[in-house]
C-alpha cells in the first residue's frame, strides 16, 4: 500500500513537472529543404554565416538556416551532440579538449583566423595606459584575466611571455567575461587582460595599450576557431554537411573580401554602435583550417597540461 | 495574505505622489553621478543618456519581438506551474498519507535554485523556449505548490464533516468547501509565483542565450553597448512593477467576495 503511494506521489510529481516543459525540435526535411540549427556567439568572428544566410548562400544549397546564438560556447558542443543544433562554432582549443574526452564531434569548415599582423589583430593582451608593464615579459607574476580558465586565452598568452623570455608559470589567470573587462582592468582588479573585439577597441581607446598579439605569437596564420558537427550527422547525412561546408567556404570567401558589409551585418546580430562598428578590427576567414597552426596549439595546450591526453587532429579535422 | 485596506497613513501625505517621488530620485542619482564623476560614465552613462537609448531600441523591431518572447514564456510558464501546483496541492493536501511521503521530498526539491538546473534544461530542452519554460516551471511550481498545501490544511474539520455528512462527493467537497477556503493562498501563491516566474524568465534568457529581453541584456553588453544594456534593464525593472500591480488588482478584484479582501471580522 505505502509503496503504491510512493509511486503514485512520483507519477504526481514527475506528471506536474514534465507538463511544463515541450517537445524540443529537430532539423527536418521538409519538401527537400533542411532547416539547420547553428550554434554561435554572437561576437564578430560569426559575422560571415549571418552574410552568407542574408546573400543566400545557404538557401541556394536548400538550407533553411537558424542561428541560435547562445550566450558563452558552452552549450555548443552539448547541444551539437545532442542534436539540438546540426552545427556549431567553437574555437579550437575547446575543440580539441572535447576530442581528448571522446566527445563525437568532426570539424567541418574553418571558422575565424588570426590576421597574422602584431599590433592589428582582434585579440591582444592589453594594460592600462600608466601601466608599468611594458612587454609580454613584464606580465610574469601579474594577474590577467580571460573568459575561460584552462582555454585559448591562457594556452597563447602563456606563450607570448614564454617567447619574451618571461616565465610562464608566474602568470596568475582570473576568469571572467569579456564585458566586464574593461571595467576591472581600468579599476585595477587585474593588472591585464586577454581580450577580443569590440572590448579591445574599447580598451584602446580608453587608452589602454597592448602589450601582446597573443595568436600571431602562437603561430603564424592561427586557426582560432572552426565550424564542427556531430561525427553522428557526418556519417548519417554526408550530403548535408557537404552542402554546409560549401555554403561556409562561400560565407568565408564573401566575408573575407567585403569588410564593408561585414560591419554592416554586425547591425544585425549585435548592438555595437556604428562608431565602434567602424573602427575595429577584423579577423581573417580563410576556408582553410591551417593545420599546422592547429598542431602548434595543440602542442602549447599540452605542454600547459590542459588536455587529459594528445588530441588526435586526424580525427577532429576534417 | 492581503491586508484589508483600511484607512492608510494619511498625515505622510498623497501616496501616490511618494510612490512617484522614489523612483524620480533615483533617476537624478544616476543622472548626477557619473555627471559630476563619482561613477565612471562609460559603465553607468547618466539616466538622460539611458533614456535616449531606451527610446532608440523601443523604435526597433527587435525590442518589441523580444519583449513579446519574454512575456510568453513567463505568461506560458506560470501557467504551467499553477495548473499542476494547484493539482498536485489539492491532491497531495488532502490525502495525509501522501503528504506526509512526500513532505520531505518537497523540502529537498524546492530550496534548490533553478539557475543551478540550467546545464540539464539545456542537455533537455537546448537553448530556445523549452529551457526556459523548464526554470521557470520549476522555480513558480514551488510557490504555488506550498501555497495550495497551507490552504488545503486551512480547511476548517467542522465544515468539511459537515459536507460529509450530507454526503457531498468528492468533487462537490474540493468545489464548494476546500476550494474556496484555499483560494487566497492560491492568489498568495500566484503573486509570488509571477515575480519568480519573471525573474527566472530574464535569467534564462541572459545566461543560456534563450530569445527575450535577458539575451538582448547580454548581446548589448557584449557589444560594449552600455546604455543600451541599462535600458533593457529599466525594462525588466518596469515588467516587474506591472506583473506585481496587475497580481494585486486581479486578487482583490477575483476575491472581493472573500473575508480576507473584505476585511470582515471571520466568523
Amino acid at each position: 500500500m505505502r509503496r503504491l503511494l510512493a509511486g503514485l506521489a512520483a507519477v504526481v510529481l514527475a506528471g506536474s513537472l514534465a507538463a511544463c516543459g515541450t517537445d524540443s525540435d529537430k532539423g527536418t526535411t521538409e519538401g527537400g529543404i533542411d532547416q539547420v540549427k547553428v550554434g554561435v556567439i554572437p561576437i564578430i568572428d560569426v559575422a560571415p554565416i549571418y552574410l552568407g544566410k542574408e546573400k543566400g548562400f545557404f538557401s541556394s544549397r536548400k538550407i533553411e538556416l537558424t542561428m541560435e546564438a547562445g550566450q558563452g560556447g558552452a552549450a555548443i558542443v552539448p547541444g551539437v551532440v545532442s542534436d539540438q543544433f546540426q552545427f556549431g562554432f567553437s574555437n579550437m582549443t575547446s575543440l580539441m579538449i572535447a576530442q581528448t574526452k571522446s566527445v563525437p564531434i568532426k570539424a567541418v569548415a574553418a571558422g575565424v583566423a588570426s590576421t597574422g599582423e602584431a599590433g592589428k589583430d582582434f585579440g591582444a593582451v592589453v594594460v592600462k595606459a600608466d601601466s608599468a608593464i611594458k612587454t609580454a615579459k613584464d606580465l610574469a607574476g601579474k594577474k590577467i584575466s580571460v573568459n575561460t580558465l584552462k582555454n585559448i586565452g591562457d594556452t597563447v598568452t602563456r606563450e607570448s611571455v614564454r617567447k619574451a623570455g618571461g616565465d610562464p608559470a608566474t602568470l596568475n589567470f582570473v576568469e571572467m567575461p569579456f564585458p566586464n573587462m574593461p571595467a576591472a582592468l581600468a579599476d585595477g582588479q587585474v593588472d591585464a587582460a586577454w581580450v577580443v573585439e569590440p572590448q579591445l577597441s574599447t580598451i584602446k581607446a580608453a587608452g589602454g595599450r597592448e602589450v601582446a598579439s597573443t595568436f600571431v605569437d602562437a603561430a603564424p596564420n592561427l586557426t582560432v576557431a572552426a565550424y564542427f558537427t556531430s561525427s553522428k550527422l557526418q556519417q548519417s547525412d554526408p550530403d548535408l554537411v557537404a552542402r554546409f561546408t560549401e555554403a561556409i567556404n562561400e560565407s568565408l570567401t564573401y566575408a573575407d573580401s567585403h569588410p564593408d558589409e561585414v560591419r554592416a551585418v554586425l547591425a544585425s546580430y549585435t548592438k555595437i554602435d556604428e562608431k565602434l562598428r567602424a573602427t575595429l578590427v577584423l579577423p581573417k576567414w580563410p576556408t582553410q583550417i591551417n593545420e599546422a597552426s592547429v598542431q602548434r596549439l595543440s602542442d602549447l595546450g599540452t605542454t600547459d597540461g590542459i588536455f587529459t591526453g594528445a588530441p588526435d587532429l586526424e580525427k577532429l579535422l576534417p | 495574505m492581503t491586508t484589508a485596506r483600511r484607512d492608510g497613513p494619511a498625515r505622510l501625505g498623497n501616496p501616490v505622489l511618494l510612490g512617484i517621488a522614489g523612483p524620480a530620485g533615483l533617476l537624478l542619482l544616476i543622472e548626477l553621478a557619473p555627471r559630476i564623476g563619482l561613477v565612471d560614465e562609460r559603465y553607468l552613462p547618466p539616466a538622460s543618456r539611458i533614456g535616449a537609448a531606451l527610446v532608440t531600441e523601443a523604435g526597433t523591431g527587435v525590442f518589441w519581438t523580444a519583449l513579446w518572447e519574454t512575456l510568453s514564456a513567463w505568461a506560458l510558464g506560470l501557467a504551467l506551474a499553477v495548473a499542476a501546483g494547484v493539482v498536485a496541492g489539492i491532491v497531495i493536501g488532502s490525502v495525509p498519507v501522501l503528504r506526509a511521503l512526500t513532505a520531505s521530498t518537497v523540502e529537498f526539491l524546492r530550496p534548490i535554485p533553478s539557475v543551478a538546473l540550467i546545464p540539464l534544461a539545456v542537455l533537455l530542452y537546448g537553448t530556445d523556449l523549452g529551457s526556459t519554460l523548464m526554470l521557470v516551471c520549476y522555480a513558480a511550481f514551488w510557490q504555488v505548490l506550498v501555497q495550495v498545501l497551507y490552504g488545503v490544511a486551512d480547511v476548517d474539520p467542522v465544515a468539511f464533516e459537515t459536507a460529509r455528512s450530507f454526503r457531498f462527493s468528492a468533487w462537490a467537497r474540493i468545489r464548494y468547501v476546500l476550494w474556496p477556503t484555499a483560494l487566497p493562498y492560491v492568489f498568495t501563491g500566484i503573486r509570488l509565483a509571477a515575480s519568480v516566474a519573471l525573474v527566472l524568465a530574464i535569467t534564462a534568457e541572459l545566461v543560456i542565450g534563450a530569445p527575450g529581453l535577458g539575451r538582448e541584456i547580454a548581446v548589448a553588453q557584449a557589444s560594449e553597448a552600455v546604455p543600451t544594456m541599462y535600458a533593457l534593464i529599466v525594462v525588466t525593472g518596469v515588467l516587474g512593477v506591472l506583473i506585481n500591480l496587475l497580481a494585486r488588482t486581479g486578487e482583490r478584484r477575483l476575491l472581493a467576495w472573500h473575508q480576507s479582501v473584505r476585511g470582515e471580522v471571520a466568523l
